[in-house]
């Protein structure tokens, strides 16, 4: 007989507030750190979008890619050596619409590449974001150091880089603008093969990341304000289950004055508990999946199924040790002491 | 026949730094098909000498003899079989289960005594102990809805259904009143004979002692007269 589930179907009342607890705390962290990879997307996803590569630096830009200046012929050595690479730059700066109102953007150019939008002379394709600000396709801009005209060709989504929109431009154009020559990055795709010509300097994407302070400052908030919820969470699971657990002493002797084993109440309290966790995960892990889809366009939210089922799993598994851990009085009750105690 | 057997238990607690003997040596054999009574003022040690007899605490010397096996030497997990499969109780409250119906609390015990009968035979075993006990048209009842004479008829029928050997029973009528007493008394009574079970019995009613073969009084700790 099923011991467990009789329970919860007896008690529905109590196991519905343990189960919403789990659910509101689960939701509440999977929301938060949906609005956390969300602020974070909007701070770096023109990298972060980028495969898993290397980026290169010139060595003495001591490590602030703005610094950085490629000379020409090292630039060309990796680029022969390595087929998919590219070299690129951002700056930040803005465009000028029509009626003269500024929008701050990151310009990005780059060598031919499919990992970019490739534009010419005199246009620029933006972040979708600056669609919603009411931008079309054909809108013409003008740069304070540009002589010309930019003309919107298109937009495409998800490029932010430094909580503004990516506008990218043509490299000739750029020069222009920011009178170089010469790029600021390198960026190769895979693994990392060749060997590194003395005058540069590699980066993992998470390590390049992390050399952009804004980035990396951010991010260390950001993640702080998840792990930090994640254990406050974790330990209001341990202390619920341990209340209930607490509760349930006296029905755990008396279930070992009738000769049950000490085993089969932890199986009984695992089962409970197993089915009240993935129950609310389920739940509110759905709910957030669903939040990520209606969110508004504005507001940073990004939750991937990935980071959803990494926290659920890292919830079960503080549920679990919680849980156990509170169970460990079963261990000790002893049957006579419940049955001295009257009735329950 | 002498099913049961407690030979020279002795019991001592710590009570802060002093040691108490609770128990000084007591010598007692059961018989089948018998309810033996233990009487005595309170505090004289008769729950826990029950306790002791039950497995449910260790003495601190003698033997508890079943089936020609002494107890005191078994492991815990021994002790829990024996005391599963072959003892039933009955103490001053019910002790039901309480997120179980009735008929569940019996299904409950059959599983955990393990007596390998399929669900009909259980269901029919059940339905037999529950016409005994007169419990029948409650059997979907959850305890805490029955009266306080329901519960420990129900308690009863929990403590024979597996048809354990040994029967112990702490004030089973404590709870109950005059009427409702005699009820539960003839009824463990009448188990007790029909079922062969060995039964030992405390009790401060002296209006329950009709209901026992044997009286045994204690006293501070020890047997003062065996009575038939
Ligand atoms: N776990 C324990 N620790 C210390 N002393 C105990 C313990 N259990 C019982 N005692 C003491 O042992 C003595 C006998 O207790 P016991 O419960 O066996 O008496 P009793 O004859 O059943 O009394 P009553 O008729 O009131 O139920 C009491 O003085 C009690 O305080
Ligand atoms: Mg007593």
């Amino acid at each position: 007989m099923n011991i467990a589930w009789k329970e919860i179907r007896k008690n529905k009342g109590r196991f519905l507030i343990l189960g919403s607890i789990v659910f509101l705390v689960s939701l509440l962290t999977f929301i938060i750190s949906g609005l956390a990879n969300g602020l974070s997307q909007d701070n770096a996803a023109l990298i972060k979008d980028l495969p898993n590569g290397q980026f290169y630096m010139s060595k003495d830009a001591e490590e602030t890619y703005n610094l950085s200046k490629l000379d020409k012929d090292t630039q060309d050595k990796v680029l022969t050596k390595q087929k998919d690479a590219i070299a690129f730059s951002i700056q930040m700066g803005f465009l000028n619409d029509r009626t003269d109102k500024q929008h701050s953007v990151a310009f990005v150019t780059s060598t031919d590449t499919k990992l970019f939008p490739i534009v010419n002379k005199g246009e620029v394709v933006l972040d979708r974001s600056m669609e919603d600000d009411g931008i079309e396709i054909g809108d013409t801009f003008t740069n304070n150091q540009y002589s010309g005209e930019l003309i919107v060709k298109d937009f495409i989504d998800q490029s932010k880089f430094s909580h503004a929109p990516v506008a990218y431009i043509n490299t000739e154009d750029y020069q222009e603008m920011y009178r170089t020559s010469k790029m600021q990055l390198i960026f190769a795709p895979g693994e990392d093969s060749a060997e590194v010509p003395a005058e540069l300097k590699a980066f993992s994407k998470e390590a390049f990341l992390n050399t952009i302070p804004s980035y990396k400052a951010e991010q260390m908030s950001l993640n702080m304000i998840v792990w930090f919820l994640v254990v406050i969470s974790g330990m209001l699971f341990a202390i619920f289950f341990y209340m209930m657990n607490v509760q349930k002493m006296a029905l755990y002797g008396i279930l070992k004055a009738i000769g049950l084993k000490t085993s089969a109440l932890f199986k009984m309290m695992w089962t409970q508990m197993a089915f009240i966790t993935i129950l609310s995960l389920l739940l509110s892990a759905g709910l957030s999946q669903i939040f990520n889809r209606l969110a508004p366009s504005g507001m940073p939210f990004h939750l991937t199924f990935e980071t959803t089922i990494q926290l659920s799993l890292v919830f079960f598994i503080i549920g679990f040790i919680g849980a156990t851990l509170s169970g460990m009085q079963i261990k000790k009750v002893e049957p006579l002491q419940a049955i001295q105690q009257g009735e329950i | 026949m002498n099913a049961f057997i407690i030979d020279g238990v002795r019991k001592t607690f710590m009570n802060g730094d002093v040691k108490e003997e609770i128990l000084k040596g007591i010598n007692l054999s059961l018989k089948e098909g018998e309810v033996t009574a233990l009487v005595g003022a309170s505090g004289s040690g008769k729950s826990t000498l029950l306790t002791i007899a039950a497995g449910l605490q260790p003495a601190s010397n003698g033997k508890i003899i079943f089936n020609g096996n002494n107890m005191s030497t078994m492991n815990a997990e021994q002790v829990r079989k024996i005391r599963s499969s072959q003892f039933g109780f009955v103490f001053q409250f019910a002790h039901l289960v309480p997120f179980l119906t009735v008929e569940e609390q019996l299904m409950l015990m059959l599983d955990v005594s393990q007596s390998k009968r399929n669900k009909r035979e259980q269901k029919g075993e059940i339905n037999k102990i529950l016409k005994l006990v007169e419990m029948n048209h409650r059997k979907n009842a959850y305890p805490g809805s029955l009266s306080g004479g329901e519960k420990q008829r129900v308690a009863i029928a929990r403590a024979i259904i597996h048809q354990p050997k040994v029967l112990f029973a702490d004030e089973p009528t404590a709870s109950l009143d005059s009427n409702k007493s005699k009820e539960v008394m003839s009824l463990i009574q009448n188990l007790t004979k029909a079922l062969n079970v060995t039964t030992l019995m405390v009790t401060h009613d002296e209006e329950m002692l009709i209901y026992a073969d044997k009286i045994i009084k204690m006293s501070d700790g020890m047997i003062l007269e065996h009575e038939d």
